[in-house]
């Protein structure tokens, strides 16, 4: 069995995955998402072209349409009257903008990036697609796959990089698309928001090989739905838990043994709360939101690694692929 | 072992682990020693849970013997690229709904590694032969059983193996499909290409098998032509039975 072949196999079972997506509705779904929040950034538009840079210190603004304030009042008193405007659902919903017409688009993709596709996103593309393996191992469906030539490792590894790259596809399709209708509705090209594809696509993968394992183990769906969300949370957990030990201003109020169980638990898990913090940092989101006094003062203190944080991630993905194709490989069908 | 032996079974035992903690042992298959030879249309008889199932899976590899050896075309069992020279039809196929006819066979042809032009030619003449060509481009979602055990049929044809193990390939199939497994088995014979066929069908065995190996609770109980079995004028039923019941032949 050459190479070649065993990435013949991985093509069609990829092209399987996305039959597979297509005939369950998920791609329907996925894309009505996407094409739903794509027509929402094209109904985004944005007048004026106030700049309100202040430094450090807060804007001091006004906004022009206040029927209570007198703007050239204001202005003599050395108040910025902000006459940006943002207007949504084609004109429908009008803001008075307090930043510059750029920073409101980036609010804009904060929102999309990582309140809509990260959180909401992963989760659900998790439960979804949950059931694709445990369909494929099915004895009926898998038994004649198994008769065949092609070695099992490569079974395993078609249909997780199929769902993989089914996933990356929807990603791309949301992320691009959200991108190119806000710039070209106002203007603004940002090409950190881009950054969210393999974001996205790293934090699904590291949870995919979880639930690829329960499937192998007991190729039933709903455990992999319940298994995978019940272990997104305990990482989650742990990930958050590590870094509320580590911002402790007195490590002495911590008992030793908890403070080694979170740093060992946090090195050995997944880490989806630093995906989040990095699509947070690559998104420049603290122009808008608060980013939670642990882990500012984690990333004060220099306990924050980003690159560890994805390479420790990258290792459990791995590691989790090489127990389940260990397992499928020597499981009587 | 002879060059001509296509399956070879020594000694083989199978006890499967059951139960929450898979600590309860199940034994399916017991010391089972025979072979099959090169041509030769083999049947596989026994009652339920009499261990045919185990031991087509054993020489598929799609489980491994807790004891005994198992060969596949000279070759250890789980050598897998024997393989793609077996075509195989499951007890019970249950095929991606998804797939069209004629893109499962691509798909399965795929897993054979067989390069794409030759499983489109031989998809486009197995669809004739099993009498789906007028519905290769509909989904098997909307087939009936009796049309995806002709799927089944087809897909274990694509890569026209030396060694064909049908597993019930008659289940569901209305009297045209069982003429179909009968012809098909007749011309896999004519090529001298090798047929396990398991069935629990007595007269689909006496018909079409030259000899047959009789499993009782996971233990050869009979191995032989069928006809041996009616010398005395007893009728190969009541034989059957007597066998299946646990007398010695």
């Amino acid at each position: 069995m050459n190479l070649s072949a065993a990435i013949y196999a991985i093509r069609w079972l990829v092209r399987d995955t996305f039959r597979q997506a297509r005939a369950s509705g998920i791609t329907w779904v996925m894309l009505a998402v996407s094409g739903v929040c794509i027509l929402f950034c094209l109904s985004v538009s944005v007048h004026g072209q106030l700049s309100l840079e202040h430094g450090d210190g807060p804007a001091e603004f006004l906004p022009a349409n206040d029927p209570q304030a007198d703007p050239e009042k204001a202005a003599r008193a050395g108040v910025d009257v902000a006459g940006a405007e943002m207007t949504m659902a084609f004109g429908a919903v009008r803001l008075p903008l307090a930043r510059d017409g750029r920073d409101g688009v980036r609010f804009i993709q904060l929102v999309l990036a990582a309140g809509v596709a990260d959180a909401l996103g992963v989760l659900l593309a998790l439960i979804w697609t949950a059931g694709f393996l445990p369909t494929f191992l099915e004895p009926g469906a898998a038994s004649v796959l198994l008769a065949k030539p092609a070695p099992r490792w490569s079974l395993l590894a078609g249909k997780y990089l199929g769902v993989l790259a089914f996933v990356g596809c929807q990603a791309l399709v949301f992320v691009g698309g959200t991108w190119a209708a806000l710039g070209l509705r106002t203007g603004v090209w940002d090409m950190a928001y881009l950054l969210c594809v393999p974001l996205l696509l790293l934090h699904f993968a590291v949870f995919f090989s979880f639930s690829a394992l329960l499937a192998v183990c007991t190729r039933s769906t709903v455990v992999c739905v319940i298994g995978s969300l019940l272990f997104w949370l305990v990482c989650w957990g742990m990930n958050y838990g590590r870094h509320l030990v580590a911002a402790v201003p007195d490590v002495q109020q911590v008992p030793g043994s908890l403070t080694w169980l979170v740093e060992g638990g946090y090195w050995v898990l997944p880490k989806p709360a630093d995906l989040g913090l990095i699509l947070f940092d690559a998104l420049d989101a603290g122009h808008h939101f608060g980013k939670g006094v642990a882990l500012q003062n984690v990333q004060a203190r220099g306990d924050f690694h980003p690159e560890l944080s994805i390479l420790s991630s990258l290792v459990f993905t791995v590691a989790m692929l090489y127990v389940a194709g260990r397992q499928f490989v020597t499981t009587d069908y | 072992m002879s060059a001509t032996a296509v399956a070879e079974f020594e000694g083989v035992s199978k006890v499967y682990r059951v139960g929450l903690l898979r600590r309860s042992p199940v034994q399916a298959v017991a010391d089972v020693t025979f072979r099959v030879e090169a041509g030769e249309v083999f049947g596989l008889l026994g009652p339920n849970r009499a261990g045919k199932t185990t031991l087509v899976k054993l020489l598929l590899a799609l489980c491994r013997p807790t004891a005994g050896r198992v060969t596949r075309l000279g070759r250890p069992a789980d050598d897998a690229a024997t393989l793609a020279r077996v075509g195989y039809v499951h007890e019970n196929p249950a095929f991606p709904r998804y797939w069209d006819a004629a893109g499962l066979l691509e798909y399965y042809g795929a897993m054979t590694l067989l390069d794409e032009p030759t499983v489109r030619r031989r998809a486009g003449e197995l669809l004739q032969r099993v009498g789906l060509s007028d519905r290769c481009r509909e989904p098997i979602n909307g087939f009936s059983k009796g049309m995806v055990q002709r799927l089944a049929l087809a897909q274990a044809l694509l890569n026209d193996p030396d060694l064909l193990v049908l597993d019930e390939p008659a289940e569901g199939l209305d009297l045209l499909g069982r003429r179909l497994v009968h012809e098909v088995i007749g011309e896999r014979r004519k090529q001298g290409r090798t047929v396990i066929l398991v069935s629990h069908a007595l007269s689909d065995v006496a018909a079409l098998c030259d000899r047959v190996a009789v499993l009782v609770g996971g233990r050869l109980n009979f191995l032989g032509p069928l006809a041996s079995l009616t010398a005395g004028a007893r009728p190969l039923e009541q034989a059957v039975q007597e066998l299946y019941a646990g007398a010695v032949a």
